[in-house]
């Protein structure tokens, strides 16, 4: 679209409140007079039939093809003033206008009419994006792992009407289960351990004719995006190459090494065992003694071994309990004269795991909570019991028993490393660290790209000393961020679980059972099903060119101006999801259905060559702009906000919902992400006059939310760079800042607004003002 | 790895003890639903004056610490005032228990020493004779079971109280009430120890 | 219950009352019929095992004592067992609720009581005499009985133990007051017409049988007691239970001994009480010459 063809029309709403608290017909004038917008239109509720009918009459009649509706927040309504043949653009005169200002100051208007000229100028910047659906879509779901997480995502996929690949490593289906004696009980009243049903769950996905297993098969390659993947199957030394629509990984988990646990008696005797050693024994009957085949009559659990420990697996693994209380059970149900004691630290019973453990109290079943110092090669257990506040034997036993943890396959172990690559797996948990990367032609040596730490935080996790978690990649991922899909802390893949469990941070991959966090096999299936959702939403959403969520719907995709292309490889390396690779000549090459839109890219290129039909830099620069910035004399400053849509902006729009009131020089532009956010934007603000600029956004660093992952920490990086920059323009680093906040801190939002804009009015106006 | 076992673990801990209790005590068989939550020990008007108070003394049981369970005063001191069994979150009878691990205290030779022993056989000798319980023929019978010297020492210690008691007429004077069918009483008390020593706990 | 008819129970008075608890048993009995019951003694009752019973002669000996007394009473027709003495109550109830839950114990009970010809088949009920005074009887009538209100007479109303724990706020025990802060005692001191004051250590224990074994391990117990009650300027400390009382009263000299106190508290009964109220003799009627720390208070409040 070009400026000829842009038929802008104004809407201007005086419902909720609207018309009472701001002069409309004042604000009629500036879109006639400033911008001379030629249809301007007033209504009480827009948002009406009748108002709508409006909108769509003016669009019908050809003459208006971009509505700029000031009304409401565009976090409403947004079924209503959705136009073919049109693009809307809200102005939100409502929640962070009338609501959060005093009705009829002058302040209050002015805030209008900024927020009305913001509008205007952002149409004037935007074209209809439409999507790049070349090539063909796959309906076909790809499953790597055969064991329950696996099994159960295969059958939820066939029955919703999905075709699946389910690709298992080993010669048989079922992982894990195949040797359980029984289940954690997954049904009321939650009781007693269960029947081991795994046999029923393979012979049900064998016969399914919609699932094709591959056994003593693995995934040797992956490329391509959502909708269609390129995957390279390999069985018996034969590949074949699938289109797969999305993929789940479920490749479950494997015991931690007990050969580590030494200091607990693994090894000392053949009597001390794993929970998972004992589940094979008990599948042949009641427990008996590995030395000598007698009965078990005296039997010791010890919990956490190896777990919740800083010299072995610092997580907790969350099930090991509850193992351990249904094998007690089962000694003691085959048994009515055995002793079982469980020693533990914590006892973790989630959820309906309560009753279980009652269960095990009411059949005699004796809790311990202490800390195990010794177990000697005559199985007696020493430990320091908390609730006698003594060291206490117990002697005489027959077996002991190690609750040990879950380590996810997260990688392949039976694979070998890759040569490069495999520092990735280290490298991603902090996004703040250095990335090394393999440059096409490796006879060029390997290149960093540093992005410095915050100050007071550690760099490098490298440099801590842990090493790189072994195993070769799952899918051996095409991209060139590496061949691993990324994970987050103990080796665990990585999600932002608050708001997208099952996620991965490769669109259209999706995670499901013990891979993703410690889980039974009842969680595991109800984990598998909703990864399959997720599977499901990604590949018909990337058939129609759409964006997964948190921007769902949206058709727009990031455009490289290569003509300008440094290739600096920001963009490539920043990307939170691994969405952009090189091509030969390293310039960036983007795989549309990967993009989350998030605008990460646009906010790190420097020469700003990266644009979205929707949303670029120039739009955002000259909404900065489009605002009124009276001169110092008036003593009204003006503070821009850059606020992510995802968490800060609803939250100041709550603020308006609970009428919370805050300092009217406040011109929030939301943003995508404040990744997005490029520092054209922080300079331009500042050469407008503008006294203080307020990046808004979700919190960054280990326990992240921000939705795009990155996106938050990056600008706050970006951000502390300006320090430099402020000071040779002789202006104070307090004019820009970054704040964290939350979606639920509404109510604490205007006080940090009204600080800030305290501390702007003391420290004094913006000198640039007025040039 | 090899560590020194405490010394004379195999005395003082047995592996069976805690169902032993569960199967053999009064209301015992609720003792495993016990989830150390401390309430009765607080609530316990003479708790600081027990060996252990009757949470710790349950976590004793399941470590199996039978000597140290059966010969604490703990049993002995409990005043039956019943707030632990009204105030605990699982139902445990801990005032019943504790009554009843007293009584295999008494059975399994670990009282022998104890004041509450003697005091209950006294109690019992007269309960079991005459069918009612005679204060002072009690109260001299555990004065004197402390022995001829002790007994008179307490006796005249207390000489103030009993002419008080005297001189109220709460302390009867004459030969001690006597059910009519006494005899009656001690057949049916010969058959119950009868039965009771055939097996199981009377709490079925 | 109708005004005119009294309410038959079958009376059941404990060893305490031919001795350290005479002064209940009379006055319950003066203040029965005013109150619209009719005590009818058990006949040969015997002792209930009280607290040490089962230490003594072993849980089932112990439990058939308690078969005896079921097993007499219910030849004398299916009315409800009332006690006035809170072990008694306690050991009678229990082992009344035991023995009909479990069939199997109930065998054995039945087994041991036919060495002398008896058995307990019957459903009975076995109750306390306060609780019968608050479900059955009510304030309103007490008050209703009150001739000689004890105006001015503060009264510390000391529930102690056994009397509502652990039975109080069960089905089984009638559902008539609260574990932690019971007001029946409270309410029949009001309804004599005297005040009751504010004793929040009204459900503390005196130390029960062990004060007996061996007071010095418990004195401080029956100390805390008196010293609320000094507090609150308390004329006279009531109780229901016949241990309590005597404890109370009797371990006085012993703490002022110890401690370097000055009490010279009165302790009563309840029912002693509502027998000066209800006009009667303090004698005949409260038997109050049976207190060993007198109140002159309340007996010149008697009018005769």
């Amino acid at each position: 679209m070009t400026v000829e063809d842009r038929k802008p029309g104004v809407y201007l709403c005086s419902g909720c409140g609207i018309g009472d608290a701001v002069s409309v017909d004042d604000l009629e004038q500036v879109a006639n007079s400033e911008f001379k917008v030629p249809t301007c239109r007033h209504h009480a509720a827009f948002c009406s039939d009748e108002g709508v009918a409006v909108i769509t009459k003016d669009i019908a009649d050809g003459v208006v093809n971009q509505a700029v509706i000031a009304a409401c927040s565009p976090r409403v309504m947004a079924d209503k003033f959705q136009f073919d043949n049109a693009q809307t653009v809200r102005a939100n005169l409502r929640e962070q206008v009338v609501w959060s200002q005093p009705p009829g100051e002058e302040n209050t208007q002015m805030l209008a009419a900024d927020y009305l000229r913001m509008g205007i100028a952002q149409a004037a910047k935007i074209t209809p994006p439409s999507s790049s659906l070349a090539g063909d879509f796959s309906r076909t779901i790809l499953v790597v792992g055969g064991g329950t997480a696996g099994l159960n995502a295969a059958r939820e996929a066939s029955k919703t009407g999905y075709d699946v690949v389910l690709v298992e490593r080993y010669d048989r289906l079922g992982g894990w289960a195949n040797q359980w004696s029984k289940r954690m009980p997954h049904r009321p009243p939650y009781r007693d351990p269960q029947e081991n049903d795994i046999a029923a769950l393979i012979a049900d996905v064998e016969a399914d004719a919609t699932i094709t297993v591959m056994t003593n098969a693995s995934v040797t390659k992956t490329d391509g995006g959502p909708g269609k993947f390129s995957v390279t199957i390999t069985q018996g030394g034969i590949e074949k190459i699938e289109l797969i629509g999305a993929i789940v990984v479920a490749t479950g988990w494997r015991p931690y090494d007990p050969s580590n646990l030494t200091h607990l008696g693994y090894g000392a005797s053949p009597d001390v065992v794993t929970g998972v050693e004992l589940e094979g024994i008990l599948a042949d009957g009641p427990a008996k003694r590995k030395s000598d085949g007698n009965p078990v009559k005296n039997i010791a659990f010890i919990q956490c071994a190896g777990s919740r420990d800083p010299d072995h697996l610092p997580y907790c693994s969350s099930i090991c309990c509850g193992v351990s209380i249904k094998q007690a059970l089962q000694v003691v149900e085959n048994d009515p004269e055995a002793n079982a004691f469980i020693i533990f630290d914590e006892l973790r019973t989630p959820g309906t795991a309560e009753e279980f453990y009652r269960q095990a109290q009411e059949a005699g079943v004796i809790f311990m909570k202490g800390k195990v110092n010794s177990v000697d090669d005559n199985l007696t257990v020493v430990y320091d019991d908390d609730l006698i506040g003594e060291e206490i034997p117990l002697a005489g036993l027959d077996m002991v028993v190690l609750a040990t943890g879950m380590v996810p396959n997260s990688t392949n172990t039976d694979m070998a490393d890759l040569e490069k690559g495999a520092d990735q797996l280290v490298n991603d948990i902090d996004p703040r660290a250095a990335l090394t990367f393999a440059s096409n032609d490796s006879e060029e040596g390997e290149a960093t790209v540093e992005v410095e730490a915050a100050p007071g935080e550690g760099g490098n996790t490298n440099d801590a000393g842990d090493s790189p978690i072994p195993g070769g990649p799952i899918l051996n991922l095409q991209y060139r961020q590496g061949p691993h899909i990324p994970i987050l802390a103990d080796g665990f893949s990585d999600s932002h679980y608050i708001c997208f469990p099952y996620e991965t941070r490769r669109t259209g991959i999706y995670t499901c059972g013990p891979v993703r966090r410690p889980m039974d096999m009842a969680e595991t299936a109800e984990d598998a099903a909703g990864a399959v959702l997720k599977a499901i939403q990604a590949l018909n959403n990337a058939s129609v060119g759409s964006a997964m969520h948190p921007r769902v719907g949206d058709l727009s995709f990031p455009k490289f101006g290569l003509d300008i292309c440094t290739k600096c490889r920001r963009c490539t390396v920043e990307c939170p999801f691994g969405a952009i690779d090189e091509d030969e000549n390293d310039f960036p090459v983007l795989t549309e259905s990967r993009c989350r839109r998030c605008g990460t890219c646009m906010g790190a290129c420097p020469v700003r060559t990266i644009s979205f039909d929707n949303y670029n830099v120039q739009m955002v620069s000259d909404m900065i702009k489009a605002v009124e910035v009276p001169d110092e004399f008036d003593e009204k400053p003006r503070i821009l906000v850059l606020a992510c849509e995802n968490d800060a902006y609803p939250a100041l729009d709550m603020a308006g919902i609970n009428r919370h009131q805050y300092s009217p020089f406040i011109r929030v532009v939301p943003v995508r992400c404040l990744g997005s956010v490029s520092m054209l934007w922080v300079s331009t603000a500042l050469e407008s006059g503008y006294d203080g600029i307020m990046l808004m956004g979700c919190k960054s660093g280990d326990d992240y939310q921000c939705h795009f992952v990155k996106g938050s920490g990056l600008a706050k990086e970006r951000m502390s760079k300006v320090g430099e920059t402020l000071k040779s323009m002789m202006l104070e680093e307090e004019r820009i800042v970054v704040e964290e906040v939350s979606i639920a801190d509404s109510g604490s939002i205007p006080k940090v607004i009204n600080d800030f804009a305290e501390m702007i009015e003391e420290i004094g106006y913006n000198p640039f003002k007025g040039f | 790895m090899t560590q020194a076992v405490p010394e004379q673990a195999s005395k003082k801990y047995d592996l069976g003890f805690a169902r032993w209790v569960y199967e053999n005590v009064d209301g015992g068989d609720k003792l495993s639903m016990c989830m150390q939550c401390g309430a009765c020990s607080g609530s316990c008007p003479i708790g600081t004056q027990m060996d252990y108070g009757p949470r710790k003394l349950f976590m004793m049981i399941r470590a199996g610490m039978k000597d140290a369970v059966l010969s604490s005063n703990t049993l002995w001191n409990c005043t039956k005032c019943y707030r632990c069994v009204v105030r605990c979150p699982r139902g445990v009878p801990v005032t019943y228990i504790l009554g009843g691990l007293g009584s295999k205290a008494v059975e399994l030779g670990y009282a022998d020493k104890e004041d509450s022993k003697s005091f209950a056989s006294a109690f019992w000798w007269s309960a079991s004779k005459f069918g009612r319980t005679d204060e002072r023929l009690v109260t001299a019978k555990y004065y004197f079971s402390f022995g001829l010297v002790d007994g008179i020492k307490r006796g005249i210690a207390n000489l103030k109280i009993a002419f008080g008691m005297i001189k109220t007429g709460r302390m009867h004077i004459g030969a001690p009430h006597k059910i009519k069918d006494a005899k009656g009483l001690q057949s049916i008390l010969a058959k119950a120890k009868e039965i009771e020593s055939r097996g199981g706990s009377a709490s079925s | 219950m109708s005004e005119t008819e009294n309410k038959k129970f079958t009376y059941y008075p404990g060893c305490s009352s031919q001795g350290s608890a005479r002064h209940l048993d009379e006055s319950l009995r003066a203040v029965a019929p005013e109150l619209g019951i009719e005590l009818e003694e058990l006949d040969d009752w015997n002792c209930c095992g009280a607290s040490v019973g089962h230490v003594g002669g072993g849980t089932l000996p112990n439990l058939s004592l308690t078969g005896r007394n079921l097993a007499n009473a219910s030849k004398q027709g299916r009315q409800d067992v009332l006690t006035g003495c809170a072990a008694c109550y306690l050991n009678t109830h229990a082992g009344n609720e035991k023995i009909k839950k479990d069939v199997a114990l109930r065998g054995r009970v039945n087994e041991a009581l036919s060495a002398a010809d008896l058995s307990y088949d019957d459903d009975l009920q076995v109750r306390h005499a306060c609780e019968v005074i608050v479900n059955d009887v009510g304030l309103e009538k007490i008050k209703d009985r009150v001739t000689n209100p004890l105006t001015g007479l503060k009264v510390a109303g000391y529930v102690g133990c056994q009397t509502v724990r652990p039975f109080a706020n069960t089905e089984g025990g009638g559902s008539y007051d609260t574990y932690d802060d019971p007001e029946f005692l409270d309410n029949f001191a009001e309804a004599c017409g005297a005040e009751a004051v504010d004793f929040d250590v009204k459900t503390a224990c005196c130390g029960g049988s062990v004060s007996v074994m061996n007071p010095e391990k418990t004195l401080h117990l029956i100390k805390q007691i008196l010293d609320a009650a000094k507090d609150v300027g308390a004329d006279v400390i009531a109780t229901p239970c016949p241990l309590c009382q005597t404890n109370v009263e009797m371990y006085q000299e012993a703490i002022n001994k110890e401690f370097g106190t000055d009490f010279n508290i009165p302790v009563v009964f309840y029912s002693q009480l509502m027998a000066v109220a209800f006009g009667m003799d303090k004698e005949k009627g409260a038997a109050l010459q049976r207190n060993t720390i007198r109140s002159e208070k309340l007996e010149g409040m008697a009018k005769s």
